[in-house]
């Protein structure tokens, strides 16, 4: 117990120093009807990530925004384990032939209003898979996409940022 | 070395067509008719005690009109690689099935159908793997006559999935889309009370076609794509890849980029392993060790970003060498903030050490016997847990681990306490390698320029210890410096299968906490 105490009181603060550098972040592309739609949302997001087919290291990124040091809870924002409990989509991934229809699923199932947003390179133009045989496309292609975060994959920092905008509208 | 390989020659004298070597590898040519007798010999064998390590197909056209199989068998002590080749000439589109004998072998040739049209004679299971149900009939993406851009048309079909019958025995289906933040996957379950009967893994529904796309590419130019196979194992993917190229273009490269390559290797394998651990504690409501792992990954992410300017290393790697270089203050920083971290995770350890209920939760959950793990030929961390002596830094040192002895850690219970247990006496070892890395690495050029071209018809093969395990590369010259064939084996899809193993008898909430605990790609098994 006192050990416990003392450990805390010389500790500092051991979270929080991620840089922010909004010199090279990408430009925040948030259009003013993305904005309009993000406004019912503005102080408590709910998100579902679907993942369509990425490379797995924009998933690591969704989940480095929940750890202790970006803690994206603070802003009124929580990952859902339904699409039925999600005002936004966060899709990741060129379409696959084998999550085509998953992801028009999962769209339906979200209740309106709702959100899309395209996450990283892949989900925007496909990246490196583009125009593969068991590619479809991008997210767009078959859902209407609300807001897109470039990046391969784009940091943490970057999707905090955007989401950071939506919240200002 | 090669002294199993003589062993094998002098078993079967006179029955092999014809033996080369390709970079090293000793290559038998045999005929279909002896290869299931053959393979039998090396798995069975006592002296040999071989696994099979890789089993892929290669379309020779346009340049000749046969396809040939490939096996790769890693003999005993893990250190001997050897191939067998089988030809199928013309129209053959039949070859005889291993997986009787080996069974290791029952997703590659349930691969090898999808991707090629050839049928494995004698499989148990010809099920449509890679394919899912709504792919037309006689779409075989990796044959030369199959355009890489073709657009596929849609069927309808319906999958059938290994039922278990009879009264109280239900179905519990999970994916493609989960709960968690993660890949899409299926998973099956039969169940009857709680214990879980079986579980069927179908998985694919992220093909995005990556071997056909590498045969697009020029040699020199598959990094990018190789890095994004696995985003969690960017740098185990390109490094594997360059050192199949290189191999081909006989390029020797410099010491200081081997050793650099280690130490992005061994971040990489940090900033995982980190990860895990704390995820395993959190799938069991030990949320402290996942916050503070979680913390801790963070800042090898960041030293990752501030080191190279990317959290994942890309854009490091390239054919020839590296991209980036560490100035000596750099690797000051780098063990500055090892030094920071490695005392905070021993604390932590203690803690995970002592608590019972963790420990509760841990012990004996998903457990994978020896024996099950050598008969799949587990990989990594899963085979380390389960009393497998295999690694390929120690085995088949590539890059500089000729000069980094790596202690590899070995454990038999083969249970979910195991398998962290390995990840974390790997997390001070790869500390320990990073600071040795500091203390030998000379200042010197990081590449070289590649000056040859490959003959076509040229292969290489690579195999490299990522974080997850061992993951080989096998690249194939085609005309003018381009790639014919690139056959991509992660660990995943070795390990996959495993799974289906481990979870036997276990409860269903378990499950995820025994996934947690194999953490395996879906991006890298999908491809």
């Amino acid at each position: 117990m006192f050990k416990m105490i003392k450990k805390s009181l010389k500790t500092a603060t051991v979270t929080g120093q991620y840089t922010s550098d909004s010199d090279n972040a990408p430009p925040v592309q948030c259009t003013a009807e993305a904005k309009r739609k993000a406004k019912p949302f503005r102080k408590s997001l709910t998100i579902r990530e679907v993942d369509t087919g990425s490379c797995n290291a924009c998933e690591m990124e969704m989940n480095a925004l929940t750890n202790a040091v970006y803690d994206i809870e603070r802003f009124g924002v929580h990952i859902a384990a339904s699409p039925r409990h999600a005002d936004a989509l966060v899709v990741t991934g060129p379409v696959t032939v084998n999550m085509e229809s998953a992801l028009k699923d999962v769209f339906k199932t979200t209740p309106d209003p709702k959100l899309v947003i395209a996450l990283g390179d892949c989900a925007i133009n496909c990246g490196v898979f583009r125009d593969s045989y068991s590619v479809t496309g991008p997210v767009d292609r078959h859902v209407q996409v609300d807001i897109r975060i470039p990046g391969c994959p784009p940091k943490p920092t970057d999707i905090l940022n955007v989401l950071a905008e939506l919240r200002r509208s | 070395m090669e002294t199993l390989f003589k062993k094998f020659m002098a078993q079967f004298e006179g029955r092999v067509l014809n033996v080369r070597h390709c970079h090293g590898i000793p290559v038998a040519n045999v005929a279909k008719e002896d290869l299931s007798m053959m393979a039998r010999y090396i798995h069975q064998d006592k002296a040999m005690h071989g696994t099979l390590s890789l089993l892929w197909a290669v379309d020779h056209r346009p340049c000749e009109d046969r396809y040939e199989l490939l096996y790769l068998f890693t003999l005993r002590g893990y250190q001997e690689w050897m191939v067998l080749t089988i030809d199928l000439g013309g129209e053959e589109r039949v070859f005889p099935s291993i997986t009787p004998v080996i069974h290791a072998a029952q997703w590659y040739e349930r691969e090898i159908r999808d991707m090629f049209g050839l049928i494995a004679q004698g499989h148990p299971d010809l099920r449509r793997l890679v394919r899912h149900e709504h792919w037309p009939k006689g779409t075989h993406p990796l044959r030369k006559t199959y355009a890489w851009n073709s657009v596929l048309t849609r069927e309808q079909g319906e999958y059938s999935f290994n039922r278990i019958e009879g009264e109280g025995v239900f179905e519990v289906a999970v994916g493609p889309i989960h709960a968690g933040v993660i890949e899409p996957g299926h998973f099956r379950f039969s169940v009857a009370g709680e214990p879980v009967m079986q579980l069927e893994v179908r998985h694919f529904w992220k093909h995005r076609g990556v071997e056909k796309l590498f045969e697009q590419k020029l040699l020199t130019a598959g990094v990018p794509l190789a890095e994004r196979i696995s985003g969690d194992t960017t740098v185990g993917h390109a490094l594997a890849y360059c050192e199949a190229v290189e191999t081909l273009l006989g390029l020797e490269v410099p010491l200081r980029a081997k050793y650099l390559r280690c130490v992005f290797l061994e971040l990489e394998r940090l900033h995982n392993h980190l990860g895990d651990v704390g995820a395993i504690c959190n799938d069991v409501a030990f949320t402290l060790a996942h916050a503070h792992c979680g913390r801790m990954k963070e800042r090898i992410m960041q030293l990752n970003d501030q080191l190279t300017g990317s959290r994942f290393l890309r854009g490091i790697i390239d054919v020839g060498g590296m991209q980036v270089d560490l100035a000596p203050q750099q690797f000051s920083q780098l063990i500055g903030e090892l030094d920071t971290i490695q005392p905070d995770f021993t604390e932590l350890e203690k803690i995970l050490a002592v608590n019972a209920s963790l420990k509760d939760r841990l012990e004996t959950t998903g457990l994978l016997k020896v024996r099950t793990a050598w008969d799949h030929a587990a990989l990594g961390y899963v085979a380390r847990a389960s009393g497998m002596d295999r690694d390929l830094r120690f085995d088949r040192p590539f890059a500089a681990y000729n000069l980094l002895p790596v202690k590899v850690p070995r454990y038999q219970e083969g249970d979910v306490r195991a398998r962290m247990q390995v990840r974390i006496d790997e997390i001070h070892e790869s500390m320990r390698l990073i600071r040795q890395i500091q203390s030998d690495i000379r200042p010197g050029p990081i590449r070289v320029e590649p000056t040859t071209m490959p003959q076509p018809g040229d292969w290489a093969l690579s195999g490299v210890e990522g974080w997850r395990g061992e993951i080989l590369y096998f690249v194939m010259a085609g005309e003018d410096g381009r790639i014919h064939r690139c056959k991509i084996r992660d660990p995943s899809f070795v390990n996959w299968p495993i799974i289906q193993q481990a979870v036997m008898g276990n409860i269903i909430p378990d499950f995820p906490l025994i996934n947690k605990s194999f953490n395996l790609s879906y991006a890298g098994n999908d491809l």
